[in-house]
């Protein structure tokens, strides 16, 4: 190689790290890499930063992905199923080509007896080996359906591992899916108790002016300060805004939060922020996070207490 | 500098597992995923972009290196790098194969950029290892073209295209950024 900085500087190196390269570019890189040093180094320290840039965005897999990953993997690789599948393939061939031969083996038998009926003086050479062929016979015979039940069995036995790692991941699966039914649920508890609660009192707050059809209800703890939004039908949000509640108290307004867009859409209710007292509530349209002081043009749904 | 080597196994440890990988020892496949999951899933997440398309393709490359596991060469890089290499071919010919199925390549940018921010998983641990730090030390434009070509599959003529510069300033960009990346390490 004449100028290996020159080499090294063209970039080709990022680009076999990269795997933009066909595989006869690679296998000159590679062939570079192997009789110049100062190659093989530059190009491990690209293939290092571009691992340790992989690393910095590594993310714990979803949870009960382990065990799916996992037991398929383990499933699809394990060796005993592949050999012993190996044997059975082998005892199958070997069953039907032992076939043939059992066959064959009747016909000078027969032809053996036909004989013997004819030409008595042959009789003794004939019969004995018509005896033993008659107990090869058997043999075979019991050998292969002794074959052929292990064949069976091992067909059964494969398949009842197979469905033993399909239940297994079907199992973590629906315990996964368990877990966030149990915690909706839970929620939704949460949210009827609000619901049934005698200390809580129901605020409707009707559509103003810019959008008569808007609709929601606050639910108001004046004893603990709780206060909760429940949503009817709202009008949809532009871009970057988000429906921000206010309690009114003596005419002030204080804010009380602002609405999640699961909240804004009627899919729960939702916890606000505490309030202390108030006299009425109101939403108004603010930018994501919400304000300080309400933008009053944009008030939605007002209601007294 | 942060620690780096909480992925990447040390060079005792990582010369076990080959040998047992080479041994054909399954169990310890199992080891492999503890050490490297979450650094493989990172990079198939971020370029397939959908968490049941990373299983899958999580599971095909872990198949994949138990199978092709004869044809790495301890002598030629580090584990890591080639298993590496594995998910991120998997993972760009699935997304290839969609955008083949959708249509054009070019109009993939926009969407896909915006689709890689809004997919940011709730579990992505950025103090892991020196993300904010790399973020705080390549410059944006770097940044973007270190993820066009690792993340997006992009070759170094198609980030010129794509960002109508010249392709002498990709190349430069994409080294200079990979050489940030190599001090970081060190």
């Amino acid at each position: 190689m004449e100028n290996i900085q020159q080499y090294i500087e063209s970039g080709i190196l990022e680009q076999y790290a990269l795997g933009e390269l066909s595989s006869a570019e690679q296998a000159a890189v590679d062939n570079n890499a192997a009789s110049h040093p100062e190659i093989q180094e530059e190009l491990q320290q690209v293939q290092a930063a571009l691992g340790f840039y992989a690393e910095a965005h590594a993310i714990t897999p979803p949870a009960g992905m382990r065990e799916r990953v996992l037991g398929n993997v383990l499933a699809q690789i394990a060796k005993p199923a592949s050999t012993l599948r190996a044997d059975v393939d082998a005892v199958a061939q070997a069953s039907t080509a032992s076939n043939q031969p059992t066959h064959v083996a009747t016909q000078p038998v027969a032809a053996a007896s036909g004989e013997a009926v004819v030409r008595p003086m042959a009789t003794a050479p004939a019969t004995q080996p018509a005896s033993r062929s008659v107990w090869a016979m058997a043999a075979s015979v019991a050998l292969i359906m002794s074959l052929a039940a292990n064949a069976l069995f091992y067909s059964r036995w494969v398949e009842a591992s197979d469905e033993v790692v399909a239940l297994q991941s079907s199992q973590a699966r629906f315990a996964a899916t368990q877990n966030v039914v149990q915690k909706q649920l839970g929620a939704l508890r949460e949210d009827n108790q609000v619901l049934r609660s005698d200390e809580f009192r129901a605020v409707a707050l009707a559509g103003t002016k810019t959008s008569p059809s808007a609709r929601a209800k606050v639910l108001y703890n004046a004893t603990t300060r709780k206060v909760y939004v429940d949503v009817r039908s709202l009008p949809a949000l532009p871009a970057g805004k988000q429906y921000q509640l206010w309690a009114l108290d003596n005419g002030k307004p204080v804010d009380a939060g602002v609405l999640l867009a699961s909240t804004a859409t009627g899919e729960g209710i939702q916890q606000m922020k505490d309030i202390a007292s108030a006299q009425a509530f109101a939403m108004t349209v603010e930018p994501m996070g919400g304000s300080v002081n309400p933008t009053l043009s944009t008030m939605t749904v007002v209601g007294t207490i | 500098m942060s620690d780096t080597s909480l992925i990447s196994l040390p060079p005792a440890a990582e010369a076990e597992l080959v040998r047992r990988l080479q041994a054909r020892d399954e169990s310890a496949m199992t080891l492999f995923y503890e050490r490297y999951s979450s650094a493989l899933y990172g990079v198939i997440f971020r370029i397939v972009k959908a968490e049941d398309e990373a299983e899958d393709v999580l599971q095909e490359a872990l198949v994949k290196i138990w199978h092709a596991f004869a044809s790495y060469d301890p002598g030629k890089g580090r584990l890591f790098t080639w298993v590496l290499n594995i998910c991120r071919n998997l993972s760009i010919d699935k997304i290839r194969s969609r955008q083949h199925r959708v249509g054009s390549r070019t109009q993939g940018l926009d969407d896909s950029l915006t689709a890689q921010r809004q997919a940011a998983p709730t579990t992505f641990r950025p103090e892991h290892i020196g993300l904010q730090e790399i973020t705080q030390k390549l410059i944006p434009e770097q940044r973007l073209i270190i993820d066009l070509l690792y993340f997006e599959g992009f070759t170094q003529s198609e980030v010129a295209e794509e960002l109508n510069i010249p392709l002498g300033t990709v190349k430069t960009r994409a080294r200079t950024a990979i050489k940030v990346l190599s001090k970081l390490i060190r």
